[in-house]
C-alpha cells in the first residue's frame, strides 16, 4: 500500500511539476466565460453591501446603519449579500465506455468531461466556492490549491464503473459528467440514493457524435466496452432510425429521472465546443 | 496428353475439378468473410433492434470472382498445361540421331535444350528411346546406337553426350543402323550440325527407310565456321576463316591469345555475301607475334574455330659466330649490324661455332672471317645438311683468305668502286629478282656498294644469285645443300664496303632468310610425340584423357579423331600443334533429303511449361485475397496502405538526377582516379580495369587510399573533383565540343592532370592526338628526362614503360610557378592502362612486351609515381638536390 502511494505521489509530482495541462486548458476555457454571473443575489452573511431595510423589532442594535438612519426618520438596517460558500461535488465517470472516441480527431468522452469539470471548478473557485471530487472523497476546498489537486486526481482516475455511494451534506451541489448509457433503472436507483440527502444535482450527458448518429455502414460486429457482449448487425445503416428513437427515449427517461429529483439535465457532444456547455452549467449552479 | 490448339495438358483429369466451380461459387456466396469488428459504448441501445434488411449476408461479388479465379488457376496448374507441346509419335519408339562432332559445339546449349524437350515428351508419352551419336566416341570404340531405353534412362545417357573435337562419322552411323532391332512406327529425329559430307545423304535415306524423318538443323548464321591456321612462313599471321553458308554478309572477330589466354590482338573480318573463305591479316610487332599461341573465332566455341600455333610459327633462335676477334668499336663490326637487324624477330645467341651448334638454331650468321677452322667448317656443313641456314658476310678477311664454305668460288682479292685509282662510282643494287627469297623487296635508292668480293663465273652462277648490283655482278649468292642453305653476302654489313647494313633492306633480307629456315621444330618429328594438352569439343585445352595416342615419328600429317584429338603433342623440348581445321576438306551446308520434315533449332518456340507461371499467379491471388479479407475486417486499412507504399518504393525507379548527384558525391567523398569514357566499350573497360589495378597497387604501397575508379563523360560530368584523368586516345573520338574544351582547359589550369595515352607506342603519329586536343591549352612540351619529378616522386625510375616500352613521354617544358611547376598533361603512347589492368582476381589481363612481368612492375611504379605527382605536386622535386644536400651535411 505504501508502495502504491509512493507511485501515485510520484505520478502526481510528475504531473504537478508544470501546471497540469488539463488545468491550463480548463482555465483557458473558463477565462472565456464573462465574470459577474455568480454571487448569491440574496441577503445573508457576507461582506458586500446588499441593501438597506427598515429596522424591525428583534434586529440587533448593532445592525443599525447609523449614517443612513441619521439622514431620515426611520431606522435602517444594513444588509450584506449572502456570501456563504457553497460546496460543489464533481464526478466524471471514469468507466471504460467513457474512454472512447469514434475518430482520432475527437477527444475521448472522459477527456472532455474532465475538461468541463475542471473548467467549472476554476470558475467556482473564482466565485469563492469550494470544489471537491465525489469519488476521490476529496473534501471540497476553496482556492487554487484545490484546483491543482483536482486536476491531478482527474488525470490519475482509474476506470471504475460505479457511482460512489457517499452520504453528502445537505444542500450541497453535485455535478455528474457521464454518458449515462447504463440501464435507466440502475441509474434511477443510484441517483435517488444520492439525492436522498437533499442534494441538488446536475446531470451532463456526454456523447460521442458516433453514438448519436450511428454513422456505420454494412455488416459489423459491435462489441461493448464494459462486458456487455457482442452483437452482429448485418446492415447497420438500416438501424439508424430505430437507434435514434432508442437514444431519444433513453434521454427522455434520464430527463424524467432528473426532473423527479429536481435535478437539471443537459447533453453535450464531444465535437461541440466546451464553452457553451460550461456557461450554461455555471449559470445553473449560480442560479441554484 | 490432351490438347486444345497449341495448348495441351499433361494431366487433363485434373480439369474435371472445373465441374465443381459452380458449387464453389454458391459456397463462397453464402459463407461471407468475417465482419468488421467495431467497439461501441452505446451497444446496449442496439440490443434487440431488428434490421429491416432480411437478406442473408453475402460475400461481395468481386471477392467471389477473385477466389473463383484462384481456384481456376490452381486447377489449371494441376492439369499441367504446356504451350506448343510437340505431340509425340504414334506410340512407336523415338530414334534420336545426334550429330556430336566439332560443329555441334556451337549452340550446344540449344541442342541440349532440344534433346531435353524431345526426351521429356518421350517420357511423358512412355516412348522408348534409341540414341545414336554420330561422332566416334572418345573411348575409341566404334559409332554405335544405344539399346532401346526407357526415356528416363535415355535422358541420363543424353546428358552425358558432349560435342567431340573431331568430325562426325556418318558412314559408321549408317552402318550402326543396320544393327538396330526392328522398330514399329518409329519417330525419327536427326539433330544435325548442319554440315554436309558425302555419307550424309546415305544416312538420311537410310533413316527415311526406317520411318518419317524430321531434321533439326541450326540456322544459316549459326552453322559452325572453321579457322584455318596461318601459313607458318608468312610475315604476318594470316588466319583464314571458312564458312559453310555464304549467302549473306557477315563479320567475324578473330582473336590472337598467348599461352595464358591473354588477348594479344583482335580484329574483325568482314565477309561479304557470296564469299565462303577469307583471309585476315593480323599485323603485330614480331615480339607479340612470337607469343601468339592460339587464334580463335570469337563466339564460336568449337574445336574447329581454334588454331593452335607451335614452334613453326614462333621465334627462331639465331646464332652469331663471335670468336672475340671482332672490331673494338661496335660500329665497325658486322655482328653489331646483324644483331640490330635480327633482334626484333629472333632470339640471338653469340658464341663460337661449336658452342652455338650445341643447341638448336634456325640461322647462323658468320661475319667476315677468312679461313674458318676445319672443325668449324665440317660442323657447319653437316648442320646445313640437316636443314640449317648459314649466312656469311664478306669483307677484307674473306677476300684475302677464302675457304671452301662458300656457295660460289671467289676470285682472289676484292673489287673496289670509286676509289682514288678508279673511274667507277659506288654502285646501286639492281631490282631484286623474282625467283629468290628476296622477291618483292624494294631497293632503297640511296644504297651504295663500294666494294665486294667477286664470284668466279660458273655455269650455275645465275641460278645461285639472289641479288645483284646494277652491272650484274652477284651481291648475294646461295647454294642449296642437303636440306639447308648456305648464303653469302658479297659485301660487309658494317659501312666499310657498303651502306647495306645501314639500310632498311638488310633486316628485311635477314628476315626473309630466317623464313627460309625451318625453325627449331621441323614439324615432322623424329620421335613419337605424346599428347600434352588437347582441345575438347568446346575449343578449350584440357589434359589428355581417353585413348589419345602419341603421334608416331615421322608422321607427315595427322587426321584428328579419338586417337589423335587436336591439341598439342610433344614435351618441353618441342611441341607440335595438331589442328582440326586443315583436316576438314570441305564445308558445305547440309541439303535435307526430300520428304524430311525440316525445322531450325531455334525457330520453333520450344515447348513452354505453363505450370510455374500459373502457380505464381495463384500465389499472387492468394496474397491479394488475404489483403482483401483483412481490408474487409477493417484490421489493416492503414497497414495495408503502408505495405502498398513499401512495395511501391521497392519497385520505384531511382531518379536519374539523383544518380548523377550521387556520382558527384561519391567522387568528392573519396579521392579516386578517373578515366575518360571514349565510347569504345573495350577501351573503356581496359581503362577501368587498369585504373582499378593501379588504385589497388597505390593503396597497398603508399598511404594514399583511392576509391574505385570512375568513368567520366568530359562533356557532362564535373571534372574538378578528380586529381588525375586517364584519357585513352583512340583516334575515333573526334574533336571536343567547345564547352567540353573550356571545361578541360579549366581543369588543367586549376591543378588537374591529364594522362593522354595514344596506346600505340608512339607509332600512330601525332595526328589523332592533335585532332583530339585541338583547342586545348596544351603547354609547350618536352620529353621526360631523368631529372624530372615524375621519375622520382615515389620510385626512382629510368624509363616509363606501360604495356609497351620505348615511346617517349612528354610533359610541360619548364613549369608554371602558378601551378607549383606541375605539368597539367602527361602524354605518351605506352598503353599504361593495359599494363595496369587486372581482372577481379587480380590477374593481369594483357601481356606486357617485351619485358614481361618485370616491365609490368615498372609500369605500376610509373603509375604510383604519377599518382604521387598528381597528389603531391613537385614536393619531391627536392630529391633532385638530395646528393648536394647530403654532401653539405657531411661537411
Amino acid at each position: 500500500m505504501a508502495e502504491r502511494g509512493a507511485v501515485l505521489r510520484n505520478q502526481a509530482e510528475a504531473l504537478a511539476a508544470p501546471l497540469p495541462p488539463l488545468l491550463v486548458e480548463a482555465e483557458r476555457v473558463a477565462a472565456t466565460v464573462v465574470q459577474g454571473t455568480h454571487g448569491r443575489r440574496r441577503t445573508g452573511p457576507g461582506e458586500n453591501f446588499w441593501q438597506f431595510r427598515r429596522y424591525q423589532p428583534g434586529d440587533a442594535a448593532t445592525a443599525i446603519d447609523w449614517r443612513q438612519s441619521a439622514k431620515s426618520d426611520p431606522l435602517y438596517v444594513r444588509e450584506t449579500e449572502w456570501a456563504a460558500a457553497q460546496s460543489v461535488w464533481l464526478w466524471v465517470d471514469p468507466s471504460p465506455s467513457m474512454r472512447w472516441r469514434s475518430r482520432s480527431d475527437l477527444p475521448e468522452k472522459y477527456g472532455r468531461g474532465a475538461l468541463l469539470a475542471l473548467a467549472l471548478a476554476t470558475l467556482l473557485t473564482r466565485g469563492g466556492e469550494r470544489v471537491g471530487l465525489l469519488d476521490q472523497a476529496m473534501a471540497p476546498a476553496p482556492g487554487r490549491a484545490a484546483l491543482l489537486r483536482l486536476a491531478l486526481a482527474l488525470e490519475a482516475a482509474k476506470p471504475e464503473a460505479a457511482l460512489p455511494e457517499l452520504g453528502l451534506p445537505r444542500h450541497s451541489h453535485v455535478v455528474l459528467f457521464s454518458d449515462f448509457l447504463s440501464p435507466l433503472e440502475s441509474l434511477d436507483g443510484m441517483l435517488r440514493h444520492l439525492a436522498g440527502g437533499g442534494v441538488h444535482g446536475h446531470l451532463l450527458q456526454l456523447l460521442d457524435p458516433a453514438e448519436e448518429t450511428l454513422p456505420y455502414q454494412g455488416r459489423l460486429r459491435f462489441a461493448g466496452l464494459e462486458g456487455e457482449g457482442e452483437l452482429l448487425v448485418p446492415g447497420v445503416e438500416s438501424l439508424r432510425g430505430a437507434y435514434a428513437e432508442r437514444l431519444a427515449s433513453h434521454r427522455a427517461g434520464l430527463a424524467a429521472i432528473a426532473r423527479a429529483l429536481g435535478w437539471s439535465f443537459a447533453t453535450h457532444r464531444t465535437d461541440a465546443p466546451a464553452r457553451t456547455t460550461l456557461i450554461s452549467l455555471h449559470a445553473l449552479l449560480s442560479g441554484g | 496428353m490432351w490438347s486444345l490448339g497449341s495448348l495441351s495438358f499433361a494431366a487433363p483429369w485434373a480439369l474435371i475439378a472445373v465441374a465443381l466451380l459452380p458449387m464453389l461459387w454458391w459456397l463462397l456466396r453464402v459463407v461471407p468473410p468475417a465482419p468488421r469488428r467495431q467497439t461501441f459504448p452505446a451497444i446496449r441501445l442496439l440490443f434487440g433492434l431488428q434490421t429491416a434488411q432480411r437478406t442473408a449476408a453475402r460475400t461481395p461479388l468481386w471477392l467471389v470472382v477473385l477466389r473463383l479465379l484462384l481456384a481456376i488457376l490452381v486447377i489449371g496448374a494441376v492439369a499441367h498445361p504446356l504451350l506448343d507441346a510437340v505431340p509425340s509419335g504414334a506410340g512407336g519408339p523415338l530414334l534420336l540421331v545426334i550429330d556430336d562432332g566439332w560443329a555441334a559445339a556451337k549452340q550446344w546449349p540449344a541442342r541440349r535444350a532440344v534433346l531435353d524437350g524431345l526426351l521429356g515428351r518421350a517420357e511423358r508419352a512412355g516412348q522408348p528411346v534409341i540414341l545414336l551419336p554420330t561422332a566416334p566416341p572418345p573411348d575409341g570404340t566404334a559409332v554405335a546406337a544405344s539399346a532401346l531405353l526407357p526415356a528416363g534412362e535415355a535422358k541420363a545417357v543424353a546428358q552425358a553426350i558432349e560435342p567431340q573435337p573431331w568430325p562426325t562419322d556418318r558412314a559408321a552411323a549408317t552402318r550402326a543402323l543396320d544393327h538396330l532391332p526392328i522398330l514399329a512406327h518409329p519417330q525419327i529425329v536427326w539433330v544435325t550440325d548442319g554440315l554436309d559430307d558425302p555419307p550424309a545423304k546415305s544416312l538420311a535415306s537410310r533413316l527415311q527407310r526406317l520411318g518419317p524423318l524430321s531434321i533439326l538443323r541450326p540456322s544459316a548464321f549459326a552453322t559452325a565456321k572453321l579457322l584455318l591456321p596461318p601459313r607458318a612462313d608468312a610475315a604476318d599471321l594470316t588466319p583464314r576463316v571458312r564458312r559453310a553458308v555464304s549467302g549473306s554478309a557477315e563479320t567475324v572477330a578473330v582473336r590472337a591469345a598467348d599461352a595464358a589466354g591473354r588477348t594479344l590482338a583482335r580484329d574483325v573480318l568482314a565477309m561479304p555475301a557470296g564469299v565462303a573463305e577469307a583471309e585476315l591479316r593480323l599485323p603485330m610487332p614480331a615480339e607479340l607475334r612470337n607469343r601468339v599461341a592460339r587464334l580463335e573465332i570469337e563466339g564460336e566455341g568449337t574445336a574447329g574455330a581454334v588454331a593452335l600455333l607451335d614452334g613453326r610459327w614462333k621465334r627462331r633462335p639465331v646464332g652469331l659466330v663471335d670468336d672475340g676477334g671482332g672490331s673494338a668499336s661496335p660500329l665497325l663490326d658486322d655482328l653489331y649490324y646483324s644483331d640490330r637487324a635480327l633482334a626484333p624477330m629472333a632470339e640471338i645467341r653469340r658464341g663460337r661455332v661449336t658452342d652455338l651448334l650445341q643447341r638448336e638454331l634456325s640461322l647462323i650468321v658468320v661475319p667476315d672471317q677468312g679461313g674458318l677452322p676445319d672443325a668449324d667448317r665440317q660442323a657447319l656443313w653437316s648442320w646445313i645438311d640437316k636443314g640449317g641456314v648459314v649466312v656469311r658476310l664478306a669483307g677484307p678477311k674473306l677476300a684475302h683468305n677464302p675457304d671452301d664454305l662458300l656457295p660460289v668460288r671467289l676470285r682472289g682479292g676484292g673489287r673496289t668502286f670509286g676509289g682514288a685509282m678508279s673511274w667507277t662510282q659506288p654502285m646501286a643494287l639492281a631490282p631484286l629478282p623474282d625467283h629468290g627469297p628476296f622477291a618483292g623487296l624494294a631497293v632503297p635508292p640511296d644504297l651504295r656498294v663500294q666494294a665486294q668480293v667477286l664470284a668466279e663465273p660458273t655455269i650455275d652462277l645465275n641460278d645461285r644469285t639472289w641479288a645483284r648490283l646494277e652491272d650484274g655482278t652477284p651481291l648475294v649468292t646461295a647454294q642449296h645443300h642437303g636440306k639447308g642453305w648456305l648464303v653469302l653476302v658479297h659485301t660487309t654489313a658494317w659501312p666499310g664496303w657498303s651502306n647495306l647494313g645501314l639500310s632498311g633492306l638488310f633486316p628485311e633480307m635477314l628476315h626473309r632468310l630466317l623464313d627460309l629456315s625451318q625453325g627449331i621444330d621441323g614439324g615432322i618429328a623424329d620421335r613419337p610425340l605424346p599428347p600434352a594438352d588437347l582441345l575438347n569439343g568446346l575449343g578449350r585445352l584440357v589434359p589428355p584423357s581417353g585413348v589419345a595416342e602419341a603421334i608416331p615419328a615421322g608422321a607427315q600429317s595427322v587426321t584428328p579423331g579419338p586417337r589423335h584429338p587436336p591439341g598439342y603433342y610433344g614435351d618441353d623440348s618441342g611441341r607440335r600443334a595438331v589442328n582440326l581445321a586443315p583436316a576438314i576438306p570441305t564445308l558445305a551446308p547440309l541439303v535435307p533429303p526430300l520428304g524430311a520434315a525440316e525445322s531450325e533449332l531455334g525457330a520453333r518456340p520450344a515447348e513452354r511449361d505453363l505450370q510455374p507461371p500459373l502457380l505464381a499467379a495463384a500465389l499472387f491471388l492468394l496474397l491479394a485475397d488475404m489483403g482483401a479479407v483483412l481490408l474487409l475486417r477493417g484490421l489493416a486499412a492503414r497497414r495495408a496502405g503502408i505495405a502498398v507504399l513499401t512495395i511501391a518504393a521497392l519497385i520505384g525507379l531511382p531518379a536519374r538526377g539523383q544518380a548523377a548527384d550521387q556520382q558527384v558525391l561519391q567522387a568528392i567523398l573519396q579521392t579516386r582516379l578517373a578515366y575518360v569514357i571514349t565510347g569504345d566499350g573495350q577501351v573503356d573497360e581496359t581503362s577501368r580495369a587498369g585504373l582499378a589495378g593501379l588504385s589497388r597497387v597505390v593503396e597497398r604501397r603508399t598511404t594514399a587510399a583511392l576509391g574505385e575508379p570512375m568513368g567520366v563523360d568530359v562533356e557532362h560530368d564535373p571534372l574538378m573533383v578528380f586529381p588525375l584523368l586517364y584519357w585513352p586516345v583512340t583516334g575515333r573520338q573526334g574533336a571536343l565540343a567547345p564547352e567540353a574544351r573550356a571545361k578541360v582547359n579549366d581543369f588543367m589550369r586549376h591543378g588537374g592532370m591529364i594522362l593522354f595515352d595514344t596506346e600505340d607506342r608512339g607509332e600512330g603519329g601525332p595526328e589523332k592526338l592533335r585532332e583530339l586536343v585541338e583547342g586545348l591549352d596544351i603547354p609547350p612540351l618536352a620529353v621526360v628526362t631523368e631529372d624530372h619529378v615524375l621519375t622520382h616522386s615515389f620510385y626512382l625510375l629510368r624509363d616509363l614503360p606501360g604495356r609497351y616500352e620505348g615511346a617517349p613521354v612528354y610533359v610541360q617544358d619548364g613549369g608554371d610557378p602558378a601551378n607549383d611547376n606541375v605539368s597539367p598533361v602527361v602524354i605518351g603512347g605506352n598503353d599504361w592502362a593495359a599494363a595496369w589492368a587486372v581482372d577481379r582476381r587480380g590477374n593481369p589481363l594483357f601481356a606486357a612486351v617485351p619485358g614481361g612481368e618485370q616491365q609490368r612492375e615498372m609500369a605500376y611504379r610509373f603509375g604510383v609515381n604519377l599518382v604521387m605527382y598528381a597528389l603531391t605536386g613537385s614536393y619531391k622535386a627536392d630529391q633532385v638536390h638530395l646528393p648536394a644536400i647530403l654532401e653539405r651535411l657531411k661537411r
